[in-house]
């Protein structure tokens, strides 16, 4: 995977430790990391006919997601919800477009499978970035 | 001449052969029964091999009969064992008898039939060969046993599995010819002990039932004896398991040692690196296991994990495992799960369940998340509900059944990837039974009002019953026959009735009340139709014998002319209703034969009155007198005359009725007592006058009708007041004493005396010749102008009491009433 590279944190131990605004900036570079491989992706499939179309709006609607998904952190990282002073953004873009490249060269199955590990990932982080923000909700 | 026929038999054997060369049809050939047999002595099925077809389409049906019986049943299932078989289900087979079996084929030209064979269904019994074989060598204490695991034959009714099978196994070594054969019993494994190590060997198993004979070997199963020299077989790995996405573990499963100690080992190496590793830890998860500890567990990483068997002489190395832990989680059911009841605002109880999260996910963190489902059932019912729940750790539960209890069970999976866990233990609770006071008022208001509107309804029944119950079920309407005077006949005033009837004379004198009957006037119009009034008397008997009276044509003796005798019964049957008479009927019990002779009699007599316009009377000669015998009717017998009628034809019927004379002699009797009367009244006609006019004189004396018996008045019995021979020879006749009853018979001129009869007018009208002291008979005509119907009715009823009283007892009644002795019988006019 593209993001392999990067280094997050595998354990929960480490997700623990690492203070939040890290763990934000990873968030986002993440998001950031598949911003562009994923329109590529779904400009890539577009021209496949023996997929079904369900298939076709679940791509689009997933890109979009991620992409809001992004906005969202940034917007809450920037409110300082996330940390307590208010940090300026970091230029996660940049990082994220250097690695961007190689997802284009990467099969549609590895791509599937590294974007659902990142996925995960980043749900697993904004779980754990949201019990420690807000315990009372069902943590 | 030999030659001559061998030479025809042989054109036409030629002839034969060859149209069926020519066509290249002919009739099929004979099949054979191959073989039947039974799988399990409960079943069975016949197979055979057909014939020639004879180049036509052939049905084939096989017939059996059983032990000697005659019958020859067809085949219950043909296709159930493959085409060309018959198939005997459980109905239709008997363990302990002899099936006789034929198979024929047909086409259209003929058939032919193959020889029977004669079955035994226990002597057939083979049963399939058993199945799932399965080989395992064990290496214990250096010697190595082979186990032999295998199942009983399969069948197509599994429900029965009650059958005991023997078991033989063999093997041989793959190289070898001989086969070593050992019994195993009923068993359906087997250890072998001595075998030769390094050697593959090949192993097959049979069965049988307790009769019968043995299946077919099962199919070949070969295996490998591991001596000492060989590495381990390749162990497979099970599964891999994270419990709370922190650690996991991963299970797998030896093969075969190769005959000496075996390690396992498992090696792994994640995703990106090259490094191999073993398994950290052997123990904590048991045998045949490895256990990953928090250190050694990555996520978001792939594990190629393989396990490795060595022994002394080799290793081999399992197939890979890739896993990822992430995707492997399986927690714990939930725990403390706890059920509460609690009430809402309405009083309505509802379920509140509570449950944790499995002690050992790390749910607080946020980094397992769980979803939970729930599932529940009355305690009775099959099926579970399944509720999803989320990933919250209660849930409100408000349409439960009161009175029933629930059972609850819960599991959960780590949101996202992961397996869900196992349900957690069943927990149980009972909703209470709502006993409200509020149901019971309405409860009880509801049976009040329901046994009020019960009240109500039952105190209009009492009062309005026969309103209401005429109201659902009107009652049937009785028959209204037109022309009868109901009221009249319910007074039960005979005599009027009678002389409505205008039957006259019937009814005895003097003591005769009893006796009157009430007639049914027979008419030839069809208006003509009276109630009968029931004498009071004797309704069921009248009744009675008009109904006996009504067939006229069984065996009636000599009520011949059947033809027009049972028209004119069915007519005059038809007409009549009921007939009364008196005792004398009840005195003579009518026989059949007299019913019929009365009913004949009486209808013939009707018909001959009234309806002598008609062909009927044709067959009668009632309304002419014949020649040779003077109508002579003893006045009581109109029935003897209308049993004369039938059998002399010669009788004059009509004016008969004077006296209802006990004629109760059969038909032919009677005819001959009429016989005689008529010989007599010819002695005495020839007696007093000879006239040329060959009717009877009959001088009847109504005590209330003076009219010719014509007239419908009720009959009356006249008594013979004296015979007077003198130059006007009559029979007085007494005068009947009650009069009162009936109409006065109102003659003109009162010392009037009908001596004789003048006529017959109409054939149905008797004119009587008054006496030279009186008037001659306006009056008589009158009556028979009057209500000629009534006398026509009259007479109808006195011919049917004379029908009746004429059987059989007729001496009796002659005796005992005051009928005229037809011996004496002398015209006696009053």
């Amino acid at each position: 995977c593209h993001t392999s590279g990067m280094l997050t944190p595998n354990r929960k131990e480490y997700a623990q430790k690492i203070p939040r605004e890290e763990l934000t900036h990873l968030i986002l570079k993440l998001l950031q990391a598949w911003k562009e491989p994923l329109s590529h992706f779904n400009q890539h499939i577009e021209h496949h006919q023996e997929l079904p179309d369900d298939s076709l709006s679940k791509a689009k609607q997933i890109s979009n997601m991620v992409h809001e998904l992004k906005t969202g952190v940034e917007k809450m990282q920037s409110m300082g919800i996330i940390s307590n002073s208010l940090n300026g953004m970091t230029s996660s873009e940049a990082a994220g477009l250097s690695i961007s490249n190689e997802a284009n060269m990467m099969s549609d199955s590895d791509f599937i499978h590294c974007f659902r590990r990142d996925s995960n990932k980043v749900q697993s982080y904004l779980k754990i970035l949201k019990c420690r923000i807000m315990p009372e909700n069902s943590c | 001449m030999k030659q001559k026929l061998r030479s025809s038999v042989q054109i036409i054997l030629l002839f034969a052969l060859t149209a069926v060369g020519l066509t290249g049809q002919s009739y099929p050939g004979k099949p054979k029964i191959i073989r039947c047999r039974s799988l399990e002595k409960e079943t069975f099925s016949c197979w055979w091999k057909p014939g020639s077809d004879g180049g036509l389409p052939t049905n084939y049906t096989l017939f059996y009969s059983k032990d000697s019986e005659e019958k020859i049943y067809e085949c219950p299932d043909y296709g159930m064992s493959g085409p060309n078989s018959c198939y005997f289900d459980k109905n239709h087979t008997n363990a302990w008898t002899t099936y006789n079996i034929t198979v024929m084929a047909t086409n259209e030209i003929g058939s032919n039939s193959s020889d029977p064979q004669y079955v035994d269904v226990t002597s057939i019994v083979q049963p399939d060969a058993p199945v799932n074989l399965s080989l395992e060598t064990k290496t214990s204490a250096s010697t190595t046993y082979l186990w032999a695991k295998w199942s009983s034959p399969p069948l197509a009714d599994v429900t029965s599995n009650s059958h005991v099978y023997h078991y033989e196994l063999r093997l041989k070594p793959e190289e070898k010819e001989e086969w070593e054969t050992v019994s195993v019993g009923v068993q359906t494994q087997y250890k072998v002990n001595r075998l030769q190590a390094g050697v593959k060997y090949v192993v097959q198993v049979r069965c049988m039932l307790d009769i019968g004979e043995w299946s077919e070997w099962s199919s070949e199963r070969h295996i490998h004896i591991p001596n000492g020299e060989s590495p381990p077989e390749k162990p497979t790995i099970i599964k891999c398991r994270s419990p709370e996405k922190e650690t996991f573990t991963c299970w797998w499963k030896p093969g075969s040692d190769g005959g000496h100690r075996t390690n396992y080992t498992l090696l792994y190496s994640k995703e990106g690196e090259e490094r191999v590793y073993e398994c950290p830890d052997y123990k904590t998860a048991g045998p045949n296991s490895c256990y990953f500890d928090k250190k050694h567990t990555s996520f978001w990483t792939i594990y190629n994990i393989t396990v490795k068997a060595t022994n002394e002489i080799g290793s081999n190395v399992s197939d890979p495992l890739y896993v990822d832990v992430t995707y492997i989680v399986q927690t714990d059911p939930p725990v403390n799960v706890t059920l509460e009841l609690k009430k809402t605002v309405n009083r309505k109880p509802y379920l509140v369940l509570t449950w944790s999260p499995p002690p050992l996910a790390d749910v607080r963190s946020g980094w397992l998340t769980l979803d939970y489902e729930l599932r529940l059932k009355p305690e009775e019912a099959e099926e579970w509900e399944t509720i999803f729940v989320g990933q919250q750790t209660h849930y409100k539960m408000f349409s439960l059944n009161p009175g029933k209890k629930y059972i609850v069970q819960i599991h959960c999976k780590p949101d996202h990837h992961g397996s869900w866990s196992e349900w957690s233990l069943e927990k149980d609770i009972q909703i209470p039974t709502d006993f409200r006071i509020k149901d019971m008022v309405v409860w009880i208001i509801v049976g009040v009002l329901s046994s009020l509107i019960c009240l109500v309804m039952s105190w209009t029944m009492v009062l309005k019953g026969y309103r209401m119950i005429a109201f659902i079920l009107p009652p049937v309407p009785g028959p209204k026959i037109k022309g009868i005077d109901t009221h009249l006949l319910e007074t039960g005033k005979s005599e009027e009735l009678l002389s409505a009837l205008g039957c006259h004379g019937f009814p005895p004198t003097s003591d005769c009340e009893e006796l009157l009957i009430e007639y049914l006037e027979v008419e030839d119009s069809e208006d003509q139709q009276l109630m009968p009034s029931h004498d009071s008397g004797h309704p069921s008997k009248n009744t009675k014998i008009i109904a006996k009276e009504t067939d006229s044509d069984s065996g009636r003796g000599s009520c011949d002319s059947p033809s027009l005798l049972s028209e004119k019964c069915r007519e005059s049957r038809a007409i009549l209703s009921t007939l009364q008479t008196q005792d004398i009927r009840d005195a003579q019990e009518n026989n059949g034969g007299r019913h019929c002779e009365t009913h004949c009699i009486a209808s013939e007599q009707k018909i001959i009155l009234f309806n002598n316009e008609s062909t009927k009377s044709s067959t009668w000669p009632a309304a002419q007198l014949p020649d040779n015998q003077p109508p002579m009717f003893a006045y009581h017998s109109t029935v003897d005359a209308h049993k004369i009628t039938p059998c002399t034809v010669n009788v004059n019927i009509a004016p008969v009725l004077a006296e209802n004379e006990e004629k109760h002699q059969p038909q032919c009797p009677i005819m001959e007592t009429v016989h005689d009367n008529m010989e007599k009244q010819r002695e005495m006609e020839n007696l007093y006058s000879k006239t040329d006019q060959s009717t009877v004189q009959v001088k009847q004396n109504r005590p209330n009708d003076k009219s010719p018996f014509l007239k419908p008045k009720l009959m009356d019995y006249v008594e013979v007041h004296k015979v007077r021979q003198d130059k006007e020879p009559a029979v007085l006749l007494k005068h009947k004493e009650n009069s009162g009853k009936t109409e006065k018979y109102t003659v003109p001129g009162t010392s009037k005396e009908y001596t004789k009869v003048s006529t017959v007018v109409d054939h149905n009208i008797l004119v009587l010749m008054p006496d030279s002291r009186i008037q001659h008979i306006s009056a008589s005509q009158e009556p028979a102008m009057e209500t000629p119907q009534n006398l026509q009715q009259g007479q109808a009823e006195k011919n049917m009491s004379y029908c009746l009283t004429v059987p059989s007892e007729c001496k009796r009644e002659t005796s005992a009433s005051e009928y005229m002795d037809p011996s004496s019988f002398i015209p006696a006019f009053k």
